[in-house]
């Protein structure tokens, strides 16, 4: 799995390559699918249009899945083995919102030879409103030969 | 199930479930994204994360208006397409605070060889 950062590239302050998608419906349901959460506040237009959120949202997983897609791009079999994730659900995500996720190197340490990378990382809607905040913690253990894109 | 039968240490029965190309190919196209990985052979870690916490949800339900308020994952071992996972947790914490129930979940993975390949915290907001 190639990843798009190289190690001699990797920087304090570097933005990581971001990931945009647009969320309708139809990709909810997608989702509800291939993971088996079939809440209805997902799912169910009718029911979700009498709840206080007036509407359908999208699994929390589902933007989470964008964050990993990011940081797999960026990190490669580095991040599928040895990245750690740690996110707060700031608002929901709905059918026709644009899904901007960003990141940025914060830092890198290194400890005992194993050099670790601390991200972090952001899901924004089309209006700036925060869906996700957190960060990553990404190991080092292999080094990075990917193409550089 | 609800806030109050559950107690802190409780386990949740594990479930198990065949990551088969079928079936992630199914998430892939969900994500619409990681593609490579699929080529590659490998499964997407949130596709494992997905799966955990929807062992849990199997396990008791949670009133309307409960937040997922956030998430916590570490992705331990690279997992090839066609391993078979199970997946667990237990209750880790519960607090009262106001008029919101706060539940930890902690979620974990692993595959057929008994090796942890996912570990994770959950915690949900439960009105009162």
């Amino acid at each position: 799995m190639n990843q798009k950062l190289k190690l001699s590239d990797i920087r304090q302050g570097d933005s990581l390559p971001s990931v945009v998608k647009h969320i309708t419906q139809r990709e909810i349901n997608q989702y509800a699918e291939a993971s088996g959460d079939f809440n209805p506040i997902h799912v169910d237009e009718a029911f979700a249009a009498q709840t206080p959120l007036g509407g359908t949202i999208a699994h929390g997983m589902l933007i989470l899945a964008y964050m990993s897609e990011m940081m797999t791009e960026a990190f490669g079999n580095n991040w599928l083995e040895g990245g750690k994730l740690s996110v707060r659900f700031k608002a929901p995500a709905r059918p026709q919102d644009t899904i901007t996720t960003s990141g940025k190197i914060d830092s890198i340490e290194n400890k005992e030879g194993v050099t670790y990378v601390n991200c972090s990382l952001e899901s924004c809607n089309q209006k700036g409103e925060t869906v996700i905040s957190g960060g990553a913690v990404v190991k080092l253990s292999q080094h990075c030969g990917g193409k550089k894109t | 199930m609800s806030f109050e039968q559950l107690a802190v240490g409780q386990e949740f029965p594990p479930t198990t479930y065949e990551l088969s190309e079928s079936v992630i190919s199914k998430y892939v196209e969900a994500v619409g994204g990681q593609q490579d990985l699929l080529t590659s052979g490998i499964v997407p870690p949130l596709a494992i994360g997905a799966y955990a916490m929807n062992a849990l949800s199997q396990s008791f339900s949670v009133p309307s208006g409960s937040i997922h308020a956030s998430q916590e994952f570490e992705f331990l071992k690279l997992v090839p397409i066609g391993t078979t996972i199970t997946c667990g947790g237990k209750i880790a914490q519960k607090v009262e605070r106001g008029r919101l129930n706060l539940l930890v979940l902690e979620i974990n993975a692993l595959n057929q060889d008994k090796e942890k390949v996912l570990s994770g915290k959950a915690t949900i907001v439960i009105p009162r």
